[in-house]
């Protein structure tokens, strides 16, 4: 069963085109990234699924159509830069818009109440939201997409203009509600993508240009690079590295060289021989993750 | 029920930026300083001194009905000015500041949404209007002569009608500009419009919704109420369905970014 399905997702401001033709499905329960580059039209596409823009052409359909009311009835959406009322308080603000969902003001501020246990404002909650900070007001905005129990929580870059430790919190906190909801976010990292989605839609310049599983996709795009340091840098390391054949290519980084490999395994025990042979006194030596700008320059250029 | 959800959440914001306090306060101030500074300018005169000996200084005492026409005439004037910046960011405001894009992902209906915010304008505007022209009523009784309760009433009600029109003018130009300021200089040239082409075909339309100040003059002066001020408050209640109904689309049909 899927949860959403879109075919053909367009759309066009004047002349420019920034979304071409999108075509997936989200099935239920399941968290899904969609990746890309600042412009890649993420924030388009999910304003559109979110029911609030219309698209210029294809089809959004929701549940098999078994929910004909307003789509925005059973999704919750947060805005990349979530901006409240704030001259109110963070329990009267998830009220307020718990009401706008027609929940009785009765079950919205139950529901507040339960929310901001959730994600960890209940200290905060008769505060100004003036006086919020910045992770604090991504938790509340968290909290206001969930108000109303959607079945599809979409997230515009949740992630990306906090601190580490905010940071932190917000993924487990889509770990958390992973459990119960379907989640759709976007984000320009992969990191954030791999640690808690299971799905992964890769968006460049308007189009779909990978999605899958995230094992998949990292698969294809080939894990294989290896970065190495040492204590002191050995005397003709780049040449003796180049002389491996299954290295064919090395880069020297500021904190060491980043090997590029034909075959991660041969690669690593040839690796390892050498550097036992040659004695050299290794700090560091990393199985390299696939950047996404190493899935993209792949995908792009494709 | 999300109607008033909304309309609720308007007068609680109106309130705690202090609204219902300084809008009626400045309302009052219009009202009463033009009648009063008339009734106390001898006085004045005589204290502040320098009148050359012999010189007579002979001031006409206003009529009852000049009094309270002065109290609306500033009302007119500088508080169609208050009404138009206290409603210039009822929308607009929420769009540019991206609070618009929020109440937007939830199920509101535009209907719901450009109403209620401007009903809760309105009712600011008539609560200022309504008991600025009675305390203007009041000193004009104890100063001037008298005025009936019923001639005062039935002139606020049509004055705030007018008041309703410019409302709506201000949600309409709210529905489509990002800009406060754009929107206060746009509905104030187009009342300043209205205003001069009503007052030069004045014989022609009417029913101009503009001219209701006039005809209240008109009421104060012969105590008759004259039969175009219907006329004038339909095209009032007419434009201003008008510009309800244009905003919602507008709205509708807007692109965010």
């Amino acid at each position: 069963m899927t949860l959403m399905s879109v075919e053909q997702l367009t759309k066009t401001y004047q002349s420019t085109t920034v979304v071409n033709e999108l075509t997936f499905s989200l099935e239920p329960g399941k968290c899904v990234a969609l990746l890309g580059p600042n412009g890649a039209g993420k924030t388009t596409t999910l304003r559109m699924l979110a029911g609030f823009i219309k698209p210029t052409k294809g089809e959004i359909v929701f549940n098999e159509e078994r929910f004909s009311r307003d789509v925005r009835h059973y999704v919750g959406y947060l805005p990349q830069y979530p901006v409240f009322h704030n001259w109110m308080s963070g329990e009267e603000f998830l009220t307020y818009v718990g009401q706008l969902a027609y929940l009785t003001k009765h079950e919205a501020k139950a529901k507040a109440t339960e929310l901001l246990e959730l994600v960890n404002l209940s200290d905060a909650k008769k505060q100004r939201i003036s006086k919020y900070s910045g992770g604090m007001k991504q938790r509340l905005g968290i909290a206001q997409a969930l108000i109303h129990d959607p079945k599809l929580i979409i997230l515009d870059e949740p992630v990306s203009s906090l601190d580490p430790i905010g940071r932190r919190e917000v993924l487990n906190l889509i770990r958390e509600l992973k459990k119960d909801a379907t989640i759709l976010f976007s984000t320009h990292i992969l990191n954030d993508a791999e640690e808690v989605s299971e799905e992964i839609l890769l968006m460049h310049k308007g189009e779909m240009i990978k999605q899958g599983a995230i094992s998949e996709v990292s698969e294809t795009q080939g894990t294989t690079s290896i970065h190495l340091s040492f204590e002191e840098e050995p005397k003709f390391i780049e040449e003796r590295l180049k002389e491996i054949d299954s290295v064919f290519k090395v880069n020297r980084e500021e904190e060491g060289f980043i090997v590029a490999v034909h075959d991660i395994n041969i690669a690593r025990s040839q690796l390892l021989d050498l550097i036992k042979h040659e004695e050299w006194e290794l700090t560091r030596f990393e199985i390299g993750k696939t950047s996404l700008e190493d899935v993209f320059m792949k995908a792009v250029t494709e | 029920m999300q109607w008033s959800t909304i309309f609720k959440k308007e007068l609680t914001e109106h309130w705690r930026s202090f609204k219902w306090i300084w809008v009626p306060i400045v309302f009052i101030m219009f009202a009463i300083m033009d009648p009063l500074t008339m009734y106390y300018f001898p006085i004045i005169m005589d204290s502040v001194g320098n009148v050359p000996e012999g010189a007579t200084l002979d001031f006409p005492t206003p009529s009852v009905a000049e009094a309270m026409i002065m109290s609306f005439s500033q009302l007119g004037l500088l508080g169609v000015l208050i009404a138009v910046v206290v409603s210039m960011g009822l929308v607009s405001k929420e769009v540019k500041s991206g609070v618009y894009e929020l109440v937007l992902s939830k199920p509101v209906s535009f209907t719901n949404y450009i109403t209620a915010k401007y009903v809760a304008a309105l009712m600011l505007i008539a609560f200022s209007l309504a008991v600025s022209l009675l305390v203007g009523w009041y000193y004009v009784n104890i100063l001037f002569g008298t005025i009936s309760l019923v001639q005062i009433t039935v002139s606020i009600l049509f004055f705030i009608v007018y008041f309703m029109m410019i409302l709506g003018i201000v949600m309409l130009f709210n529905s489509f500009l990002k800009s406060q300021g754009l929107v206060a200089f746009l509905s104030i040239i187009t009342v300043v419009i209205l205003n001069v082409i009503s007052s030069i075909y004045s014989h022609v339309i009417t029913w101009s919704p503009t001219l209701i100040s006039d005809y209240i003059n008109m009421y104060f002066y012969s105590g008759q109420l004259e039969t175009e001020i219907w006329f004038s408050t339909v095209a009032a209640v007419a434009i201003t369905v008008m510009c309800l109904v244009i905003a919602t689309i507008t709205l509708k049909n807007r692109a965010i970014d």
